[in-house]
């Protein structure tokens, strides 16, 4: 059996089973590149409404929060609340956070919901769980250099890496070197 | 093969499923043993600088992008503190807001120049002349940011259970 054939071969399992972690990191790598213009993890949408004030000073948290509730005609549990300052509170839901300034009667309405398949995409591609997914991450990253090498010799003539296969990959090698001099 | 493989996959979604249940713990296993008040931090900051603490509060804001802070309510009304990881190291869901948090971390602290007198109005930061010209009006026409340089402590959190 010659090189050529076991070089498809590794390229043709290898890629078989990077298939799906590839999906994944690049999804992950397009929504993490945009960072700045959006929340790549959560989906938070805010809603202004307006509630009759609360101006009785003698009240304490726990009684402004049910009075807001109330007022909101909220039916979620309430899991904690918190006062910024005297004028202000926070009452925190499960996904859902209300803010309100009491003398005025302005409330916002903060929902946070998962932006799925990009959160859990993003949680592996970023190595959140750390432990064993480290190594796994490190395979892959081998995987894709095996497969980018084994790419390069498993077409022979004028397609392989001696003819326009060498112009192409140069390609790939001259870009990131001008932006290299452009940025760096 | 086809068996393998499955085989390969059970057992590996069952480890994922063991390790997904350690859920609510973040970065390194908590060492110190006794807590410390936010609020005894923040009345003398400057006494716990360089310290490891270990401090229990409510999450009432979480860094919505790359989860890399949360801010803890203090034992005290209208007082909170913000717990800085190293991001990507700790990345703290936005699901915690809310929760009970027990944090470990060091007190730091880095100075910032509050420009909160310099905008609102049409007021603009002062030249040096201007500077000397200030020391002796109670309201003068410009702002000066070195006046306004404050101080702010911080937890660079290291471990928490929330």
């Amino acid at each position: 059996m010659n090189w050529r054939k076991w070089v498809k071969i590794i390229h043709r399992d290898l890629g078989y089973i990077c298939a799906g972690l590839t999906i994944i990191y690049a999804v992950s790598g397009v929504a993490v590149n945009h960072v700045n213009d959006w929340n790549p993890n959560y989906i938070i949408t805010k809603d202004t409404l307006i509630v009759s004030e609360i101006t009785d000073r003698v009240l304490s948290q726990q009684q402004v929060s049910s009075l807001l509730i109330e007022k909101l005609a909220l039916t979620d549990s309430l899991r904690s609340s918190f006062r910024p300052n005297e004028n202000e509170i926070e009452l925190f839901f499960k996904n859902k956070t209300i803010k309100a300034k009491l003398t005025s009667g302005v409330v916002i309405y903060e929902q946070v919901n998962s932006r799925r398949v990009f959160r859990e995409s993003n949680f592996l591609h970023l190595n959140n769980p750390k432990k064993l997914w480290t190594y796994v991450a490190d395979l892959f990253a081998v995987s894709l250099i095996l497969l980018a090498l084994t790419g390069l010799f498993m077409i022979k003539g004028k397609n392989g890496i001696t003819g326009r296969g060498k112009w192409l990959t140069a390609l790939g090698i001259i870009i990131p070197i001008i932006f290299l001099f452009m940025y760096y | 093969m086809s068996k393998y493989i499955l085989t390969f996959s059970v057992i590996l979604i069952s480890t994922i499923m063991l390790f997904a249940a350690d859920g609510t713990k973040y970065g390194k296993n908590i060492q110190t043993k006794e807590k410390t008040k936010i609020s005894e931090i923040l009345t003398a900051p400057e006494k716990y600088e360089g310290k490891t603490v270990l401090v229990e509060g409510t999450v009432v804001n979480v860094c919505e992008k790359r989860g890399c802070w949360i801010e803890l309510s203090s034992d005290k009304e209208f007082e909170t503190i913000r717990v800085k990881v190293e991001d990507g190291e700790i990345v703290f869901p936005m699901e915690a807001k809310g929760k009970k948090a027990l944090v470990e971390g060091q007190i730091y602290s880095f100075t910032v120049e509050n420009e909160a007198n310099c905008s609102g109005d049409e007021k603009t930061a002062c030249s040096d002349k201007e500077k000397s010209e200030k020391e002796n009006k109670e309201d003068g026409a410009c702002c000066s940011k070195e006046e306004t340089v404050k101080k702010v402590y911080q937890i660079k959190g290291s471990g928490a259970v929330i």
